[in-house]
Formats: structure tokens, sequence, C-alpha cells
């Protein structure tokens, strides 16, 4: 029986323009459609895979505005048995460590968890660090950037996968926290039972206050602010090649030049 | 009804969306230009319970109604995945047999439809009898306990993908001997029972056949339901038909207006998106206001027949699959104008929807029999034949 937790996040769709608000440079959440994070969709995944073959209980935890709850009903429709959703205009502009501290309270009023399954970084902030801190905040070994994991008995065991270091083989005992990439898994989609049972599924609500970080998280407080940002340059135009007879051999040297080949 | 759908059925259409865009249409198109069916999609679909959302939950169904199921239709043409069969397995056969069938035929046959694992073709179209179902020559004897059938039936739906065919035919009437319909379930590997596939112009993974029936015998519990009340039975899956036909076609109105809205928005002519011209852009906001108006009778028509109303239904369904079937068929001529010689290339994925965009006019029932009945039904005018 493993008891899993997995954090997710609804965040801007990435297929539509994402931009910060004018006046304090946080998430603009209006300009953009807003979706569960496809790595949060891998995450959950791989919780109700766990879950199949180990029998337990899968809960959802989130920090984000009350429309966040459409992304929490996704992951319900997926599968998850109950959520914890953190909702709190104070959590405005919460950086990466107030957001770890609220997620480790959020964690701390789901009873006997075994792991947490996050993803690796989500695809507004792309800090990537949040599980590492967690798991500091929690006391717990990370076993983070999986792209394979198997629970046997009171241990897990991953494949961590980053572009500098390769693959490592780590294993910890339980309680632990892991962070999947996208190739863990292709995540399923909602069944139309799935769908219709997700609404009838309990959601806690909880404030900062509930989680006695009243007057310790957002904006004012938080550790790193945005202060400009500026919209990413236009493409330049290209490096273009003339063939002469030799345009292989000059595409063959760029891609050498760029340790492409 | 509200105009305002629940959290399920938006998260039901999203759902559906997704699962059909990451098929694709060239999906389908690479099935049907290699004679294949759409079996990945279909089983995936019907494993997600998708497929069967209308059919009692103790059968294995979704404990839906035709609502959810012309949605599920409606969001995979959206995709680019228009799957025929739905109109016919689930829907017309689904629901005959849940409404009309025994309890043994119940439970025989809705579990397979309710997962789609089992694929249902339906036949009532004849050479001589399209329209006028009353002219259906296609009959059942008895001889002692078992039905013997004789027939031939024309343009039926993917006969060569399913398990079963539900026949419309008559049998004699034991007083009068007027013949009457009756409607069978005829398992498609009984000897005499044959069929052979007509040449189409479409580019679908469902093919159409000729089905011939040659003294084909079946037990007696092949009969669905009573044999005094296949009228009604009939009658009662031609709504869902109906209703079904409305959500193929808005799917692929759907389709077909994104792509050309898309393209109109990235294709730059002197310097100018071309979306930025009227002679563009008025034709596409007609088309969208078509496709809205059609949208809304379709779900009124799945609205009443849910609620039970057969009649009322009857209308609103006739109406939405005119709607539907108009849009549809102008949405997509438009698509392809708004793209020029590239509406055209295969690689646009439009020209493959031409002929399926005018299948709505004609099936299952055409536009010109569809404006007789409002003329008649609605507007009480009299009949011309």
């Amino acid at each position: 029986m493993t008891n899993i937790v997995v954090l997710v996040k609804q965040v801007p769709d990435t297929y539509s323009e994402r931009k910060l608000a004018a006046g304090d440079n946080t998430l603009d959440r209006e300009a953009a459609d807003a979706v569960l994070d496809e790595i949060n969709e891998r995450a959950i995944e791989e919780a109700l895979v766990i879950k199949e073959a180990n029998e337990g209980e899968v809960t959802v935890v989130c920090v984000g505005p009350d429309r966040a709850n459409d992304a929490i009903r996704k992951a319900l429709s997926m599968g998850a048995d109950k959520a914890v959703h953190v909702s709190d205009e104070a959590l405005h502009g919460a950086d990466i460590l107030q957001t770890s501290k609220v997620l480790a309270k959020a964690v701390g009023t789901v009873e006997g968890v075994d792991l947490i399954i996050a993803g690796n970084e989500a695809s507004d902030g792309r800090g990537g660090a949040v599980p590492a801190v967690l798991a500091e905040l929690l006391g717990l070994p990370q076993l983070t950037h999986a792209r394979k994991v198997t629970v046997e008995g009171g241990t897990v065991k991953v494949e961590r996968e980053t572009a500098d270091e390769g693959i490592t083989h780590l294993e910890a005992s339980l309680p632990a926290l892991i962070s999947v990439n996208e190739k863990i898994n292709e995540p399923r989609y909602p069944s139309f039972k799935g769908i219709m049972a997700a609404k009838k599924k309990p959601v806690e609500k909880l404030t900062a206050a509930d989680l006695g970080l009243d007057g310790e998280v957002g904006l004012a407080n938080a550790a790193s602010t945005v202060l400009e940002s500026a919209p990413k340059p236009p493409r330049e135009a290209g490096q273009r090649v003339d063939d002469e007879g030799d345009g292989g051999v000059k595409v063959a040297e760029y891609l050498a030049s760029q340790k492409l080949i | 009804m509200s105009f305002v759908e629940s959290d399920e059925r938006k998260a039901l259409r999203a759902a559906v969306f997704e699962l059909a865009t990451g098929y694709g249409h060239q999906y389908i198109a690479r099935k049907a230009r290699a004679g294949e069916h759409a079996d990945e999609l279909w089983a995936e679909a019907g494993k997600l319970g998708y497929l069967g959302v209308n059919l009692p939950e103790q059968y294995g169904g979704g404990g839906g109604g035709m609502a959810e199921l012309a949605t599920v239709l409606e969001e995979l043409g959206a995709g680019g995945c228009p799957l025929l069969m739905m109109v016919v397995s689930p829907a017309i056969c689904g629901t005959i047999i849940n409404r009309f069938g025994t309890e043994e035929q119940r439970s025989r046959w809705l579990p397979g439809l309710a997962d789609a694992s089992t694929i249902m073709a339906f036949a009532i179209t004849e050479p001589d009898a399209g329209s006028n179902s009353h002219r259906i020559t296609t009959t059942a004897r008895r001889d002692g306990d078992d039905w013997v059938l004789s027939g031939q039936k024309v343009f039926i739906s993917g006969v060569d993908w399913a398990d079963a065919v539900l026949v419309v035919s008559r049998t004699a009437d034991a007083k009068t001997g007027k013949l009457k319909p009756a409607l069978f379930i005829v398992p498609t590997d009984v000897p005499g029972f044959e069929y052979r596939p007509i040449e189409m112009d479409l580019v679908s993974v469902d093919r159409q056949f000729q089905v011939f029936l040659d003294e084909v015998r079946l037990p007696a519990e092949a009969l669905v339901g009573s044999e005094d009340a296949a009228l009604a039975q009939l009658f009662a899956g031609l709504n869902p038909e109906r209703i079904m036909a409305s959500a193929f076609a808005l799917g692929i109105a759907r389709y077909a207006l994104d792509k050309a809205v898309t393209y109109a928005n990235q294709r730059q002519v002197w310097g100018t998106a071309i979306g930025a011209h009227q002679g563009v852009s008025h034709p596409l906001a007609q088309l969208k206001i078509e496709i809205e108006l059609a949208k809304l009778m379709t779900q009124k028509a799945a609205y009443l027949y849910d609620m039970g109303d057969d009649f009322g239904a009857g209308e609103a369904a006739n109406m939405a699959k005119y709607a539907a079937a108009e849009a549809s068929a102008r949405t997509v001529d438009q698509a392809v104008q708004v793209h020029g010689g590239n509406g055209l290339a295969s690689e646009y994925g439009l020209g493959t929807l031409i002929a399926a965009s005018r299948v709505g006019r004609i099936a299952p029932v055409s536009r010109e029999m569809i404006l007789n009945f409002v003329a008649q039904n609605s507007l009480g005018l009299p009949k011309s034949y």
C-alpha cells in the first residue's frame, strides 16, 4: 500500500501568449488559457500506475488561485482520489521558497504519506527548484529528474536523467520525494466515468492562515521578486549556405561547430 | 436545458478533443487510403468509455444520454477524426436493444457496445426502399422456432467491421397476412449472409456495402423485442441517428472552420494576413454563426430525446440534421476556398472531407425529405406524395 501525494500546478497554456502583469511583474493569469501543467499529468499518471500495482491513495496538492480548481478537477478525473487546494489572495507573488513552505504545510495535512511526486519543473516559472526545496523542508530523500520509477516494498528506485550528467540510478527508503521528467510515461486521458466521478471527490480548501503561514507569504515577503522583464527578441535570420557542390560539407561543418555531430 | 454546459460536459469535450487531436486527421486519412479501419482510435475511445456514454451503467455504459454521445462524436470530428460507426453502433443499435430488447439481448450485446469491443451495423435501406421504408421487402418467415431471412440491403456502413447487423425486415402478420416491420440481430458470420463493398469516392475509414441475405436461419431470440412493436422500435432508433448525424456534421464543420481560420491568420498576401480581407472573413463569420445555431438545435434535440419526448425530439432532430449538414458542406467548401490550391493538397487535410461533408445532405435522410417533414408536420402543408 502506497499513499502518494502529487503536486500539481495550473499554468498558462504553452500554446497561448504568456505575459507578466504590468504592475508587479507577477504572472498575468488572465492573459492566457489556464491548464493543468503537462508534466503534472505525467506525475499523476505515475502515481496512478504505482497505486494500481500497490494499492493506496493518491492525493493531489495544489497551490493556486480559485480557478486552479479546474486543474485539480482534471487530476481527479484521471483517477486521483482527493485533493488539497491552498488558495489565498495573500499568496499572490509568492516565490519558490514560500511556495515550497506552503506545500510542505499542505502535504503535512495529508496522513501517512509514503511518496511525493512532482514534475521536475513547471512550464511557466521553470525554476525547477520546488521539488528539492520541499524535500529539504520535509527532511525527505529527493530523487529528482526521474525517467523511470519503481516502488518495491519500502523502497523507491529511480533512473535519474539530466542533460549534463547522463543517467544515475538512485534508491531510497520511503517516505521520499521524486520529481519526474517528460520521458516518464504517457499520461492517460480521463475516462467518462472518471470525469463523472471527479465532482464527488473531496477537495479540501485551505488558506495561508489555516496552515499557520499568515503574514509570512506573498509578494511583500518574497525573497526574490522580478524587477523588470523584456519580450524575447525576434528571431534572427539564420546562416545561409549556398550549395556550390560543397553544400553537404558546409552543413556538416556547421553542425560540427555547434557540437551537434 | 441550460445554455451553459456542466463542468462534466466541458471536461468530456476537452478530453475527447484532446484524444482526437492526438491521433489527428492525418491518421484517419492514412487509414482510409490504406483501406483500413480506425481500430486504434476506436479501441482507445471505447476503453475510455466515450463510445458508450449513452448506455446504462449496469451494462458497462456511462449512464448518460444522447446529449453526451453527440458531444463525443462532435469533438472527435472537431479533432479531425469523425467516426461514422458511432452513429450506428451505440446510437441506433444500442438504443433500440436497450429500449426494446429482451433482458437476454441486453446482457448479450450491450456490454460490448458500451466499451465498443462489439460493433453493430444497421441495415434498413434497400435498392427500392430508400426514404420510403414502408417498401422494405426483406422478409422473415417462421420455420418452427426459427426465423428465416431473405432480402437485399444497400449502403450499409461498416459491415466488414461489424460483429453483427441489426436488420430491418418484415414479417407476415398472422391474422391479416399484411407485412409489418421486424428487427433482427444477424451475426455477420452466419450462413447465407454475404456482403460486397460499394466503390465510393469517399475518403472514409467506414466503407459502404451491399448486403445479401439468402435464407439466413436465425434462432427465435434474434428478433428484437416484440414482433408487434417494431415500428415504434424503428422510429425510436431514428431520432438518435439524426442527432448523431448532426454531431458528425458539426464536428467536420468545426474542424474545417478551424483550419480556415488558422490559415487566414497565417497566410500573408501583400503584407497582410488574408483574414483581414472581408471577402475572406465575412464568409467565415457567417459559417461560425451557422455552426453555432446548428449546434444549439442539436443540443435541443438531444435534450428532448433524453427527456423521453420522442415526438418533440423528432422535429428538432430533423431541423438539427438539416442545419448541421448545410453548415458542414458549406464550411468545408469555404475552407477549401480560403486555402486556394492548398485546400486540395493532401498535406492540408481538407480535400478528404469534401465528399464526407456532403454526406449529411443525403443521409440518413435527405435534405429534401426533411423539408417535406417540416412542410407537412411543422407547417401543416399538404403532402405531395
